[in-house]
């Protein structure tokens, strides 16, 4: 099937020719990531899901083992993505699409500057915290010095989750949260 | 926990109430060696109470009224379930919408949670970090991770932690185990289990805002953010592989569990794990429809697989004084060199194949453990420390080849699993998904 072919499929109105597409469309590579990104951003919530699907089936086939070569510029594309002319929805997808892939460079580097995005940056920790390498250790240790006080936890906790001691910014589980209406009978 | 023959008010006067005015007294104060003994009562705190919670809160409640337990609280993020869990309840118990409040009490001895797989995981170690024992939903968690997380925390904190695949305690379980411990069938090579399929979202709709009376935020926890859908929730969280994975790991923590325990293979684990099947084209569902999972065990050598829809066998006949199987559509096929055996469902149903039901054993026979019930073996190991039938280390095991099936299927690749070190082998993407960053602050 051709890149054309593909992308018209998942946007199909048909949702058996949509499901079909997207479910063989491991192989399809990085050329069709930016279409299939417009997709993603369309109005219909079904074509949208299939668009989303699509990415994800190309992320697990590049993602096997001895499959380097095909996931480099599946990597590249994905990256691409994450700038700011994509909606929320479509770049938080594609940070944890990364988190599977990435393992540093330019991948790394654009997720760390979603660090400071107020509506990505608990998804970018994230993905930070799942990719493995020093690059992204690094990103989350200086994204720590520079991060807003209200952030600051959250990244410390990644770290921890990495192996490092963070001093000085306890985990706090039980915060503060809206109490139940609820009364017992009878209080 | 409370011992039936203190005076319960003459007690909380004495220890005075201003240091939070605890409503019951638990087994730290007055059981010895932090364990109660076989006259005190546990306190009990109910996580999750909708669905599968709303049952245990309603068995728990008729226990409270033969003295066994006391009710003390009640949680959920949904206010129309909360409000009718608390009526259940009673007015002894307080309401909570947020678990850790609960967690926190230290009346409290243990904590029955019934929240959506996503949840598991985080929840019992937290209450474990408080030192409650946990009875827990199947499956046990939903990442490598989690479930090591949970054997840790129920080892390091000394809890007693029964995992809620109840078919383990089912009478025709200990007459099939009985029957097969035995070599009735000879050795077992291979256990087919078959399960009708996962359902399709035939009826999507578009996110939206979500009710007033449910907290979205609390639901999701330890998942990512995400729009509410009204598809999610309540019990249709089980066919969405983040929150809930399918049929394999709603049933397969069943069915499998009864496996796993009858074939001696608690603590082991499969080499390899390859499974297939077909997802839904469209809606929010994602787990698999159809599948099917071939995990192969070495040491000894033996072969599990999970089946949507699979082979299932017909149901036996059954007279009218004998237990009807009244869920025919999963089980699994023991096949043995001498012969094969059947049972049916594997939870709170579990009907075993009329020649293991009527198997005589001839001295020298090898018995088994005979469980007196879930809950009654989960109270049994809070007061003595014994290992519970569905221990933590049993529920995280078979949980675990839940995920593995799942994790193959949307990897669309075989993996290689070191049991030893409970670990995929050789497969980068794949050992990332082993565990998932969850979002701040509700993680492990």
């Amino acid at each position: 099937m051709s890149k054309k072919d593909l992308i018209e499929r998942i946007g199909s109105e048909d949702p058996e020719v949509r499901g079909e597409a997207w479910q063989g469309a491991g192989n399809a590579g990085p050329a069709v990531i930016p279409g299939l990104a417009k997709l993603a951003a369309s109005g219909d919530f079904e074509i949208v899901r299939a668009a989303k699907r699509a990415l994800w089936k190309i992320v697990r086939h590049v993602g096997r083992p001895g499959a380097g070569d095909e996931r480099t510029p599946v990597v590249e594309a994905l990256t691409k993505l994450l700038g700011a002319r994509r909606p929320p929805t479509v770049r938080r997808e594609v940070l944890w699409m990364l988190s599977e892939l990435a393992v540093g460079g330019r991948a790394v580097r654009r997720v760390a500057g979603l660090l400071s995005d107020p509506e990505l940056c608990e998804d970018a920790r994230m993905a930070l915290e799942r990719i493995p390498g020093e690059e992204s250790l690094a990103a989350l240790q200086k994204g720590l010095e520079s991060a807003p006080a209200e952030l600051k936890t959250n990244i410390a906790q990644s770290l921890r989750a990495r192996g490092v001691d963070v001093p000085g910014l306890p985990c706090r589980k039980l915060v503060p949260s809206r109490p139940t209406a609820v009364k017992a009978p009878g209080a | 926990m409370r011992k039936r023959t203190i005076g319960r008010r003459r007690f909380l006067a004495a220890a005075g109430a201003a240091i939070g005015a605890p409503l019951f007294v638990p087994a730290g104060v007055l059981g010895a060696a932090g364990r109660p003994g076989a006259n005190e009562r546990i306190v009990t705190g109910h996580i999750g109470v909708g669905g599968m919670g709303g049952g245990h809160l309603r068995d728990m409640v008729a226990r409270m009224k033969r003295r066994e337990v006391d009710v003390a609280a009640v949680c959920d993020v949904d206010e129309k379930r909360l409000a009718r869990a608390s009526r259940t309840a009673g007015r002894q118990a307080s309401p909570y919408r947020d678990y850790r409040y609960l967690i926190d009490r230290k009346d409290i001895d243990a904590v029955v949670i019934a929240t959506p797989d996503h949840w598991h995981g985080v929840q019992t170690v937290h209450a474990a970090e408080r030192g409650k024992h946990v009875y827990v939903e199947k499956p046990a968690c939903c990442t490598i991770e989690e479930g090591k997380a949970m054997v840790a925390a129920a080892k390091k904190h000394r809890v007693s932690v029964q995992v809620g695949s109840q078919g383990r305690s089912q009478p025709e379980a200990y007459l099939a185990h009985r029957y097969l411990v035995n070599g009735t069938i000879g050795t077992v090579r291979r256990v087919d289990c078959f399960h009708y399929p996962s359902p399709v979202d035939r009826r999507p709709v578009a996110d939206s805002a979500p009710p007033p009376e449910l907290d979205w935020d609390l639901w999701l926890g330890p998942l990512r953010w995400r729009p509410y859908n009204r598809r999610y929730c309540h019990g249709t969280f089980r066919w969405v592989m983040e929150s809930g994975g399918g049929q394999i790991r709603d049933r397969g923590a069943h069915v499998m569990s009864c496996a796993m325990w009858w074939m001696g293979a608690d603590g082991t684990g499969p080499v390899t794990v390859e499974a297939t099947g077909v997802a839904p084209k469209g809606g929010l569902w994602d787990s698999a429809v159809l599948m099917n999972v071939v995990y192969t065990f070495k040491d000894p050598d033996w072969v599990l697989t999970w089946s949507q829809p699979g082979e299932p066998a017909p149901p036996e006949e059954r007279t009218s004084d004998e237990a009807r199987i009244v869920r025919p559509g999963y089980g699994a096929v023991y096949r043995g060199d001498h012969g094969t055996f059947v049972h049916w469902g594997g939870d709170g149903g579990t009907w075993a194949e009329r020649k293991a039901r009527e198997w005589k054993p001839g001295p020298g026979a090898k018995d088994v453990f005979r469980s007196p019930g879930h809950k009654e073996d989960w109270f049994t190991g809070i007061r003595t420390g014994a290992k519970t039938v569905m221990n933590i280390e049993a529920g995280v095991g078979v949980a675990f080849l839940c995920i593995l099936g799942n994790l193959s299927f949307v990897l669309g690749r075989a993996l290689r699993w070191d049991a030893g070190k409970q670990e995929i082998v050789g497969d980068e993407q794949a050992r990332r998904l082993m565990s998932r960053p969850q979002r701040h602050p509700y993680h492990l």
